[in-house]
């Protein structure tokens, strides 16, 4: 079992935001998140309600599609960024189809802290969330004290 | 110029220098004029002889009449002394017996003529008879004491006989000298005469001599000197030369010399006219240009076939006419004296714009108008030269559209890969993604099952490795891929290349050899995608070498190319199946397919990235077992440089 900093429960009781406008893909997703025992989990497949639900949700980790319909990642990668205060560590993981060394580059320049090529290996992806989301607790709690 | 020849009786004289000509004419009536100085001389020196002659004869004259004298005086004196016995009338005899043998003496030097010798031999004889009578009458007269006056009488009878007789020998030599005087003096007088008369007729030719001699010499001269005057008025006038002959003295030479200058002036001339009859003909023939010629008003005064085919008047229907009429209604009132003037002051004006033909129809043109200056700069007119700029205008304007529909075309084919590939990833993650679900949730599951769950993660894995691979051709076939050409050092690059393929090769059970080449070299290529060939040559080694022991990298300089050379000692391809080879999805050995994972796609792969790079991928046969050569190139191509332009550009 992967040695953490942070107690597994802790973790898992953070919230996820999941937004990509393929059903199968947030499916799939949803699938990952539960099978890992996430319980806070939102999805969303219309990202044109993304910064609301940002906002409203207010999640510890955001799994982020690029290429999407009226509303494209790196817009909202920007508007997230916008929003959040200088001090906010808040994690951003791209999931994209999007195999381009433009787009990686791209994305991580906008603000995102992981990028992972679609079709992805579900259990690399479920070590990458849990990783960031280490790195958000500690940083939190850096942050309190 | 042709030169006359000359006689060759004159040739001698013709070609001696002018000085020696000159000294030539001024010497010989010079030498005529010294012979009659000379005959002058000769002439004096004869008459002196004569004079002395003439001198002698007359000395002879006085001796002969002295002797007389002295003889007569003496018996005059005897015949006293015998009267008177008185001893001064022997004075007399007594001086002539001392006189005369000098006397004698003297006229027997002069004497030169035979026959006055013959007289005066007589007369010495008479002389001797009568000094002789002369001493017996004194003996006479002394031994008696007195003489009678018949003795006396007859002794002076006697005496006056031999005085006649002296007398008559005289008369005789002076006779006859007189006769030799008178001849001398004659020839003296004739030999004078005729001196006279050469001397005056050598001076006289002389004289002549030398005046039509100079007048000769220097007509000659003159006429020579004023041929050559007229032949370099000529030359001057650029007229053909008279031919003058061929001498070789100061004028002959210079004659010739103005016929070799003129020679050179007409070669040059004639090569100035066939150089700027070629230039007239060129310009004239010029068809992709319209060149014509201005006079300062802007009247047209020359035309060329090009200006004919731009503008469609021919040279009869434009000559004289105002060169404002080829520039249409908004621009004729101001432009072309603008052009003009610009020439004038700039010395060119380049304009760009539109133009009217004959029938009225417009075409872009560009026109450079040069003024023309004489020497003094006076300006004499200009030059006009008119382009047809429409066909390039229309292809330039064509290929800007070409260039840009390209551009689009490649941005398309750019996105639309990405799009696809975008397209079919995203369904094949839901798909890999729940299949690896199931496969993690296998025990879950009873056993047929399980087995569909693991076909459908097979089947999918493989699509995606299709999809890659066909993305990845269909990118670089398109130009879309993005290549990244950097200077690769190939020793380094094999280490790497054997260290990452190493695991698969012994993982087939073969032994991996690597082959560095002896010279270090670089090669310019993408090093992911060179990577990329090798793997995959390396792995298709592995896979088919069923029945060998090794697999063999290596690297080696071809030219400007480097050779990696991926063989093994496996069954090799049958021949048959080499032409297809290098095709999608042509899988040799499809009974073997179960056996050996792939696409299909990758040699095909692997030669679009070979080529890609400027190289090439090659099949060899190798006893036993198959070669692969994959070339890349030493040196960074243009090529290189504007596919990664391209891949900018689209990007």
């Amino acid at each position: 079992m992967t040695r953490r900093l942070v107690e597994s429960r802790e973790i898992l009781s953070s919230r996820i935001l999941a937004i990509d406008d393929e059903e199968a893909n947030i499916a799939l997703l949803r699938n990952v998140l539960e099978r890992e025992g996430y319980t806070e989990i939102e999805c969303l497949t219309d990202p044109r309600d993304a910064l609301a639900t940002y906002i409203d949700f207010a999640p510890d980790l955001v799994l982020l599609d690029l290429m999407m319909p009226e509303v494209d990642g790196f817009e909202l990668l920007e508007a997230f960024g916008r929003h959040d205060s200088a001090d906010e560590f808040r994690p951003v993981l791209v999931l994209t189809a999007d195999t381009t060394i433009q787009a990686r580059r791209k994305a991580l320049a906008l603000g995102a802290k992981d990028f992972v090529s679609k079709p992805f290996d579900v259990i690399e992806v479920g070590l990458r969330i849990s990783n960031l989301l280490e790195t958000r607790i500690l940083y939190q709690r850096l942050r309190e004290r | 110029m042709q030169q006359q020849p000359v006689k060759p009786s004159l040739r001698f004289w013709a070609d001696r220098p002018l000085t020696f000509k000159g000294l030539v004419v001024i010497a010989l009536p010079l030498a005529v004029l010294l012979g009659s100085l000379v005959s002058l001389y000769l002439a004096s020196d004869a008459e002196s002889r004569a004079e002395d002659d003439v001198r002698r004869a007359f000395a002879i004259q006085r001796d002969t009449y002295q002797v007389h004298a002295l003889l007569a005086e003496a018996a005059a004196g005897v015949r006293g002394y015998v009267l008177t016995r008185e001893d001064r009338f022997l004075e007399p005899y007594r001086r002539a017996e001392a006189d005369l043998p000098a006397t004698m003496e003297r006229l027997d030097i002069a004497i030169e003529d035979q026959v006055v010798r013959g007289h005066f031999e007589d007369l010495r004889l008479v002389v001797a008879q009568k000094r002789e009578g002369l001493r017996s009458t004194i003996e006479l007269a002394e031994g008696s004491a007195a003489i009678g006056p018949q003795e006396v009488e007859r002794s002076f009878a006697a005496n006056k006989q031999e005085l006649d007789a002296v007398r008559s020998e005289i008369e005789d030599v002076q006779r006859t000298e007189a006769i030799v005087l008178e001849r001398r003096q004659r020839l003296v007088d004739e030999v004078r005469t005729g001196f006279l008369r050469l001397t005056a007729v050598s001076a006289a030719i002389g004289l002549l001599g030398s005046i039509i001699g100079v007048y000769l010499f220097s007509t000659g001269i003159v006429r020579r000197v004023s041929r050559l005057e007229d032949n370099a008025g000529k030359l001057a006038r650029g007229e053909r030369l008279i031919d003058l002959p061929e001498e070789a003295d100061e004028i002959g030479r210079l004659a010739q010399r103005l016929g070799r200058a003129s020679a050179l002036l007409r070669a040059r001339e004639d090569d100035l006219r066939e150089s700027e009859e070629r230039f007239r003909l060129v310009i004239e023939r010029v068809r992709d240009y319209g060149i014509f010629t201005l006079d300062k008003q802007g009247t047209v005064t020359s035309w060329n076939l090009g200006a004919e085919r731009i503008k469609g008047w021919h040279a009869d229907e434009i000559l004289g006419q105002h060169f404002s009429r080829f520039y249409p209604e908004e621009t004729r009132d101001y432009l072309p004296a603008e052009m003009l003037e610009r020439a004038r002051e700039e010395g060119a004006a380049e304009d760009e714009g539109w133009r009217v033909r004959k029938d009225g129809s417009r075409f872009w043109a560009n026109v450079v108008i040069t003024a023309l200056r004489d020497e003094g700069g006076e300006l004499q007119g200009f030059a006009k030269v008119t382009r047809d700029m429409s066909e390039r205008r229309r292809s330039e304007e064509a290929l800007r559209l070409a260039r840009e529909e390209a551009v689009a075309a490649n941005r398309a084919k750019s996105d639309f890969l990405s799009r696809t590939s975008h397209e079919l990833r995203t369904p094949l993650n839901a798909i890999l993604g729940f299949g690896q679900l199931l496969e993690i949730a296998e025990e879950e599951f009873e056993h047929p099952h399980r087995e569909a769950i693991g076909q459908i993660a097979k089947a999918g894995r493989h699509l995606l490795s299709l999809i890659n691979d066909l993305l990845d051709i269909s990118s670089i076939e398109a130009g879309a891929t993005e290549l990244e050409i950097e200077p690769i050092d190939v020793a380094p690059f094999l280490e790497d290349m054997h260290a990452l393929a190493a695991p698969i090769v012994s993982s087939a059970g073969l032994k991996f050899d690597l082959d560095q080449s002896q010279e270090p070299l670089t090669i310019y290529a993408d090093r992911r995608r060179a990577t990329q060939v090798i793997l995959n040559l390396i792995g298709n080694a592995a896979k088919y070498n069923r029945t060998g022991k090794r697999v063999r990298l290596s690297a080696d300089a071809e030219g400007d190319l480097v050779r990696f050379v991926v063989e093994d000692d496996g069954p090799g391809i049958a021949e048959a199946d080499v032409p297809r080879l290098f095709t999608a999805f042509d899988r040799l050995g499809q009974q073997d397919r179960a056996r050996v994972e792939g696409t299909g796609l990758g040699l095909a792969l692997s030669k679009s990235l070979a080529e890609s790079m400027g190289g090439d991928l090659r099949y060899e046969p190798a006893n036993p077992g198959a070669r692969f050569c994959f070339t890349l190139s030493r040196v960074l191509r243009e090529a290189q440089v504007t596919s990664a332009g391209d891949a900018e550009m689209a990007k």
